[in-house]
C-alpha cells in the first residue's frame, strides 16, 4: 500500500469531483459504451484473494474508438485487468486508491521498434546469412534491465524487442512488458511477437555475398518469402522457415525497416500487394514521405522514428515533419518509435512531442504512442487503451506527456505498480 | 533563395508594412514610426524579479525597446502601429554562445596547436541555411566560433542572426578567443596529453598578454611600430573588450580553465560544455566568478573514467545550479545539436533536474548568456533601452510543441511563420 499525503482527499472535495465529472465524446454516436465497462459491476466487493485498485486523475484518456476523455476520471483495476473506467466514485473497502489530483492518465506507451531487450547495444545482429528467419531474440532478453527500467519510469510499458537491421531478415522479436523486477515468463507478452525485416539501407553494407543493391535486397526477400509459401502449400516442414510461414498465414505480424521514397514504396508493394501480410512499415525516413500516397493506398500502417523530420538538401532549407505528411495523405494507424537505444527508450513521448512540433495534433500523437501501435500489431485486444477487459497497463503523468518536462508519477503493468516516483526516485 | 522570398512575402503582407516602399523604415525600425505589440504574456527575462507581465504591451521605437507594462497602465502614444498578437507570448530573442553555423565550415585551420590570430569573421555568410533556421527558431544572437581542433582555434564573432549584411550582423568582433582546453586537440599532431596542452595554452596566453601589455604601454607617447597580428587579440583581452570562450569538460580540464585562465592569468572566461563530472566544480566556479554555458550534452551519465553517477542520469546544468553556481545557461554547439533546438536543450535540462521553478530555464536562454558574454546592455531581456530583439511564440519555449510565429531583430520583422499553416508549425 502506497501512502502519499497528496492522494488523501477530503470527502467534500471528493464529492465536488464526483459532481464535476463529465464524459466527453468528441465523435458523437460513435461511442461503444460497453468498452468502458460497468462501473457498478467493477466496484463490487472483492472476492477472497482478489486484488483491486482504482487510479484517479484529473484527466483520463481512454483512447477508445469514441475518443473518450474523462475529466476527472477513474480507472478500476481487478486482478491485473481494467474492469471499468468512468467518473470518480468513492472507493469500496479493499480497493487500493491511487489518487493524483492534477494527473493525466493514459494507457502505457508502446514502442514497436526497440533493441534494448539485451540491455543496450549488442547481441542483436547475428549476420550469418542475408536471411536469418530461423533466429529469435528470445534467448537474449534480460527482463527489467536498466534501459527497460528507465522506459518504465517514462510510462513506456510494452516494447517490441527486435534484432538489428544488419541483414535482410534478421529474425523474430519478442513483445514484452517493461516490468522491472521480473522473469522472462512474466514480462513476455508474445514470443515470437513478429518478424523483423530490413528492406533498405543497413543490409546493403554487407549481407552475405549480396546486398550491394536494392535489386538484390528485393530478390533476397522475395526468394525467402516464396520458399516459405511453397513450404506452406506443400505442407513440408522446414525448420528455418517455420516462423516465416506463420507470417504468411497472418498469424504473426512483420515490422519492416525501410527508408527513402523507393524503399518505402518497395516495402508497401511487397508486403501488402505481392504478399498480403500483417505488415507495419517502420522508419519511413528521409524522403520516404514522398511515397505517402501509395503507402496510404496499400493501407500499411506506418511507424515513424527515430527521425521524425526530413532535412535533406532537396528541401531548400525547409524541414519537413513527415509524420504529419503521412497522416495528411491518409496513411493508416500512424505510430512512433525510438529505435532505442538510437534514441533513449525513455524518450518515446518526446518523439510524439517532436511530431507535434512539426504539425501532428497532440491527440493524434497520443494515439500514435498507444492505440495505433497496438492495432497495427493486432494486440489491441489486450493493449493500447484503457478499455474494460484489457491489461491494466496504466501511466500516470503530472501533466501532458508530450511536454518533456512532464514526469511519470506512477506506472502500473498488469495492475502492479512497476514505477512510483516517490518510492523509486528519479530514474532519468 | 529562401530569405529573398521571405522578404518579398513580408513586404507584401499587411502586417509587414502594407504597400510601403522597401526603403521606407517600417514601424519599430530605426527612423520609422513606433510599434506597439500587444500580447497575452511578456516574459521579460530580467535577471531579478518575476519577469512576467500578463495582458501586456511592448513599445518599440527606433529599433529599441521603449517601454513595456500591463496594457491597462501603459499608454500607447499616438501614431504607433498597433499589432495585437492575441493569446501569443513575447520574450527576448534567444542567445546561443556556442555555434559553428555563422557561415562556411572552414573554421578549423589546424596550422599550429595555438592559432590566436585566426578569425572566423572571414567565414560569415548572412542568411546561410543554418542561420536561417536559428532565426526561425527565435535565436537572435550567436557567438560563431572556431572549432576545437587545436588548443587555440582563433577568434569568434558575436552576430545578430537575421540581418542582411555582415556589418549589420556584427555585434562584437572579436566576440571571443576560443580556447579548447583538451579532448579534441589531443587528436592533433603527435597525440599530446593534457599536461602538454595546458603548457601550450599557458605559454601562448602568457606571451600574448605580455605582448599586449607592452603595446598598450607603448601607446603612452611612443609610436606603435611593432605589429604581430598573432597577438593582436590579447590587447582586447587586456582592456576587457572581449573574453575567452572555451571548449572545456571533465573535472580536471574545467579545473584548469578556471585555475589557469581566470585565477592565474586574470582573463574573463566561462565554462563552455562543462560536461561529465565537471559540475562538481560548481562551488569553485561560483567563488571565482565563472559561469557555465552547458551543452550539447545536457546529461551526465556513467562513463569511466570521466564520471561516476552511480547509475543515475543527471542534468548537467541542473547539477551546476544545485551545487551553487548562479549563472547557468544552455548552448547547442550547432550543428552538433541543431541550432534551432536551443530551447529543447533547456527543456531536456529541466526534464533531467534543472530547477525551473523560477523560470531560470528561460534566463539560461537569454539574460544569462547575455551577461556572460558582456552584451547584456544590448540584448538578453526585454527592458527599456535594449535592442528590440523580440520573439512572438505560442507558449513556453521549453515545450517543443510551441512554435515561433514572429522574430524581430532591432525592431525589424525578420521572420514571420507562413500563413495557412495550422497550429504552431515551425518549418
Amino acid at each position: 500500500m502506497v501512502t502519499r499525503p497528496q492522494q488523501r482527499v477530503a470527502a467534500a472535495a471528493l464529492a465536488a469531483l464526483v459532481l464535476a465529472a463529465c464524459r466527453t465524446t468528441p465523435e458523437a454516436g460513435a461511442a461503444a459504451a460497453g468498452s468502458l465497462g460497468d462501473l457498478d459491476e467493477a466496484l463490487r466487493p472483492l472476492g477472497a484473494g482478489e486484488r483491486g485498485c482504482v487510479v484517479v486523475g484529473a484527466k483520463v484518456f481512454v483512447l477508445d474508438q469514441a475518443d473518450t476523455i474523462l475529466a476527472p476520471g477513474m480507472v478500476v483495476v481487478r486482478d491485473g485487468r481494467i474492469a471499468a473506467v468512468g467518473p470518480v466514485r468513492p472507493t469500496p473497502e479493499g480497493f487500493e486508491r491511487l489518487e493524483f489530483l492534477s494527473a493525466w492518465i493514459t494507457p502505457g506507451l508502446i514502442d514497436l521498434h526497440s533493441h534494448v531487450q539485451t540491455g543496450g547495444w549488442g547481441d542483436i545482429n547475428d549476420m550469418v546469412l542475408p536471411i536469418n528467419a530461423e533466429f529469435r531474440v528470445a534467448p537474449t532478453v534480460r527482463p527489467g534491465n536498466p534501459e527497460v527500467a528507465r522506459a518504465c519510469a517514462a510510462g513506456v510499458t510494452t516494447l517490441f524487442g527486435i534484432p538489428g537491421s544488419g541483414t535482410s531478415m534478421s529474425g523474430f522479436g519478442v513483445l514484452y512488458k517493461t516490468k522491472v523486477d521480473s522473469t522472462y515468463e512474466a514480462a513476455v507478452f508474445a514470443d515470437p511477437g513478429g518478424l523483423k525485416v530490413a528492406q533498405d539501407s543497413n543490409p546493403q553494407r554487407g549481407a552475405g555475398d549480396f546486398g550491394a543493391s536494392r535489386a538484390a535486397l528485393a530478390w533476397i526477400l522475395r526468394d525467402a518469402n516464396d520458399r516459405a509459401r511453397a513450404a506452406l502449400e506443400q505442407g513440408r516442414f522446414e525448420l528455418a522457415l517455420e516462423n516465416l510461414e506463420r507470417v504468411h498465414t497472418k498469424e504473426l505480424p512483420v515490422l519492416i525497416h525501410t527508408a527513402g521514397s523507393e524503399g518505402v514504396a518497395n516495402t508497401a508493394r511487397m508486403w501488402r500487394r505481392t504478399y498480403d501480410t500483417r505488415s507495419v512499415l517502420s522508419h519511413g525516413c528521409f524522403d520516404g514521405w514522398k511515397a505517402r500516397a501509395f503507402v496510404a493506398q496499400t493501407g500499411i500502417p506506418v511507424n515513424n522514428g527515430p527521425r521524425t523530420f526530413d532535412y535533406g538538401p532537396s528541401r531548400e532549407g525547409r524541414m519537413i515533419g513527415f509524420t504529419d505528411e503521412y497522416v495528411e495523405a491518409g496513411a493508416q494507424l500512424i505510430s512512433l518509435n525510438t529505435d532505442a537505444p538510437v534514441m533513449p527508450q525513455e524518450e518515446l513521448a518526446l518523439q510524439g512531442a517532436m511530431a507535434a512540433r512539426f504539425g501532428l495534433s497532440d491527440y493524434l500523437a497520443l494515439r500514435a504512442l498507444t492505440i495505433h501501435p497496438a492495432r497495427a500489431f493486432g494486440i489491441d485486444g489486450r493493449l493500447g487503451s484503457l478499455e474494460a477487459g484489457k491489461d491494466a497497463d496504466i501511466a500516470v503523468f503530472d501533466g501532458n506527456p508530450l511536454d518533456p518536462r512532464t514526469r511519470a508519477e506512477l506506472v502500473l503493468i498488469d495492475g502492479q505498480i512497476e514505477y512510483d516516483r516517490l518510492r523509486d526516485g528519479q530514474r532519468f | 533563395m529562401l530569405p529573398a522570398l521571405m522578404l518579398a512575402l513580408l513586404a507584401s503582407s499587411p502586417l509587414g508594412g502594407g504597400e510601403q516602399d522597401a526603403a521606407t523604415p517600417r514601424a519599430g525600425e530605426v527612423g520609422g514610426p513606433g510599434l506597439a505589440l500587444i500580447a497575452a504574456k511578456i516574459l521579460s527575462a530580467t535577471l531579478d524579479g518575476r519577469g512576467v507581465v500578463d495582458n501586456a504591451v511592448l513599445l518599440v521605437r527606433d529599433g529599441r525597446i521603449e517601454a513595456l507594462g500591463p496594457r491597462r497602465s501603459t499608454e500607447i502614444p499616438a501614431g504607433y502601429e498597433v499589432v495585437d498578437l492575441g493569446a501569443r507570448w513575447l520574450m527576448p530573442g534567444m542567445i546561443d554562445l556556442h555555434t559553428h553555423i555563422g557561415g562556411t565550415g572552414d573554421i578549423n585551420d589546424m596550422v599550429y596547436q595555438t592559432n590566436e590570430g585566426l578569425r572566423v569573421s572571414t567565414a560569415v555568410v548572412p542568411h546561410n541555411p543554418a542561420i536561417e533556421k536559428d532565426v526561425q527558431a527565435g535565436i537572435t544572437t550567436i557567438l560563431f566560433i572556431p572549432g576545437s581542433g587545436t588548443n587555440i582555434g582563433g577568434q569568434g564573432i558575436l552576430l545578430k542572426t537575421g540581418l542582411d549584411t555582415f556589418e549589420q550582423m556584427r555585434l562584437r568582433d572579436p566576440g571571443s578567443l576560443k580556447i579548447a582546453q583538451g579532448d579534441n586537440p589531443t587528436r592533433w599532431g603527435y597525440g599530446m596529453g593534457r599536461a602538454m596542452m595546458n603548457f601550450h595554452i599557458r605559454t601562448a596566453v602568457r606571451k600574448g598578454l605580455a605582448h599586449a601589455r607592452a603595446r598598450i604601454q607603448e601607446d603612452d607617447g611612443r609610436p606603435r611600430d611593432t605589429v604581430d597580428i598573432q597577438y593582436e587579440v590579447f590587447e582586447a583581452l587586456v582592456d576587457g573588450s572581449t573574453q575567452v570562450s572555451t571548449h572545456t569538460q571533465v573535472y580536471q580540464l574545467v579545473m584548469n580553465t578556471i585555475r589557469i585562465l581566470k585565477g592565474e592569468l586574470g582573463i574573463d572566461v566561462y565554462i563552455d560544455h562543462g560536461e561529465w563530472a565537471a559540475h562538481k566544480l560548481a562551488p569553485f566556479a561560483q567563488r571565482m566568478g565563472v559561469a557555465a554555458i552547458c551543452g550539447p550534452r545536457i546529461i551526465d551519465t556513467f562513463e569511466s573514467p570521466r564520471s561516476d553517477t552511480d547509475g543515475a542520469i543527471l542534468s548537467v546544468p541542473g547539477e551546476y545550479k544545485r551545487k551553487g553556481l548562479e549563472r547557468v545557461g544552455f548552448n547547442t554547439d550547432a550543428p552538433v545539436v541543431p541550432g534551432e533546438e536551443l530551447p529543447l536543450q533547456a527543456a531536456m535540462g529541466v526534464r533531467y533536474g534543472f530547477d525551473a521553478s523560477h523560470m531560470d530555464h528561460l534566463r539560461g536562454l537569454t539574460i544569462v548568456p547575455a551577461l556572460v558574454a558582456g552584451i547584456a546592455d544590448r540584448v538578453g531581456s526585454l527592458e527599456p533601452g535594449k535592442d528590440a530583439d523580440v520573439i512572438v511564440l505560442s507558449g513556453d519555449p521549453a515545450d517543443p510543441r510551441h512554435g515561433i510565429e514572429r522574430v524581430y531583430i532591432e525592431g525589424q520583422l525578420v521572420y514571420r511563420a507562413p500563413d495557412g499553416t495550422e497550429g504552431p508549425r515551425l518549418w
